[in-house]
Formats: C-alpha cells, structure tokens, sequence
C-alpha cells in the first residue's frame, strides 16, 4: 500500500480512525457493563479491559487539557495560579490524610501513604496545566 | 469555496490527474476544490498556484460574502 500523501485523504484517514475507535469504545464500555451486571464491580475491574478503559481516559483526559488551556481566559499568571492549586490540593490532601488516620482499622501510616496518593494524583495534572500555561504564556508576543 | 481553479487549469492546458500529479494529491482532490466542496490548505493552495504558474489571488479569492 502506498503512503498517503493526499491532505483530503489522511483527514478522512483520521475521520475513519475515529470511528473506529468510537465502535472500539463502545465495545470495551459494553464488555464492562456485561461483567458489571454478571460479575459485580469487582470482577468488572478484575477484567484488563478496565485498566485500559481507565487508562484511555486519562490519556483522553490530558490531551484534552491541551485544548481547552488555550481557551481559559485568565486573570491571573501561570504561576500565581500554580501556586494557589498547590495550596488546595495540600490542604485537601492532608485533610484526606488525617480523617483516614482517624478512621477504625486505620493507622496513621495508612493516613500518610493515602494523602501521599492524593497528592501525587493532584500534582501531576496540576503541574501539567502550568507547563501547557507556560507555554502559552512564552507563545504570545 | 468557490474559486477559479478550473479556469486557470485549463488555460494552463492541464488534465485533473496531471495537475493532481504535479502537486501530490489524487485526480478526485482537484475535482473537490474545482467544485468548491473541499477547503484545501495554504500549502495545497500554494502548490496549486506554483504549478499553474498564478498568484493565490487569483486562484483562490473571493470577496466577503460570496462563499
């Protein structure tokens, strides 16, 4: 088969592609729901179906903070900002820290390793935001 | 879009396939944008107005309005 150099043509391509994966989503969330109905939540996520599934919409999810950054219209800078998520998501983070701590059947070391989570959770998309900001930012005259 | 490809083409006493040739792209491209129902780039657009030997201006505007 020959390459595809036509413009019209590799844009159908990605048309066609994007079919695809729609009819290949919709089978996965099918699948899922199957074993959801049969097997229960946790022999729906026992299937490596679902780690794909959530694996596509965090990449989908990320690309997509691609677009819609350079739609905000912001009042404050990149790193202001930056800063200021940094704040709350400590705070959230902690507060998640110490009700698990205080939970029955949990110690303070379940507490710590759960905000840690949260945090690394937090932070990667929040760092991610600030470097397409940045971008932006470094983009304009 | 309209435009007057078609026009420039055949003063420049070319086939569809062999501009299409001379650019790249399938004879059915050419066919879409003499029609007006395919927008094709500026560097589509470029290549076109290379191979014809005409400026984009020519080819390719319209006036506000009447597209």
């Amino acid at each position: 088969m020959q390459k595809i150099k036509d413009e019209r043509l590799l844009l159908k391509n990605l048309q066609n592609l994007r079919i695809a994966y729609m009819l290949q989503t919709i089978g996965i969330i099918g699948i899922l729901g199957y074993d959801f109905i049969t097997k229960g939540l946790d022999g729906m996520r026992k299937n490596p179906l679902w780690f794909v599934f959530i694996l596509t919409t965090v990449v989908s999810a990320f690309l997509s903070m691609n677009i819609s950054v350079e739609y905000e219209s912001r009042k404050r800078s990149s790193k202001q900002s930056f800063l200021i998520s940094l704040v709350v998501l400590t705070l959230i983070s902690t507060i998640i820290g110490i009700l698990t701590s205080f939970t029955e059947g949990f110690t303070a070391m379940n507490g710590v390793f759960i905000a840690g989570i949260v945090f690394l959770c937090g932070v990667v998309p929040i760092s991610y935001v600030y470097y397409l900001r940045k971008k932006i930012d470094n983009q304009a005259d | 879009m309209r435009n007057n490809l078609k026009v420039a083409r055949i003063q420049a006493n070319l086939t569809q396939q062999q501009l299409a040739e001379k650019v790249g792209v399938t004879r059915q491209t050419i066919s879409l944008i003499e029609k007006g129902k395919y927008n094709p780039t500026l560097k589509l657009c470029l290549e076109i107005c290379y191979a014809l030997n005409k400026t984009l201006d020519e080819i390719f505007w319209v006036e506000k309005g009447e597209w």
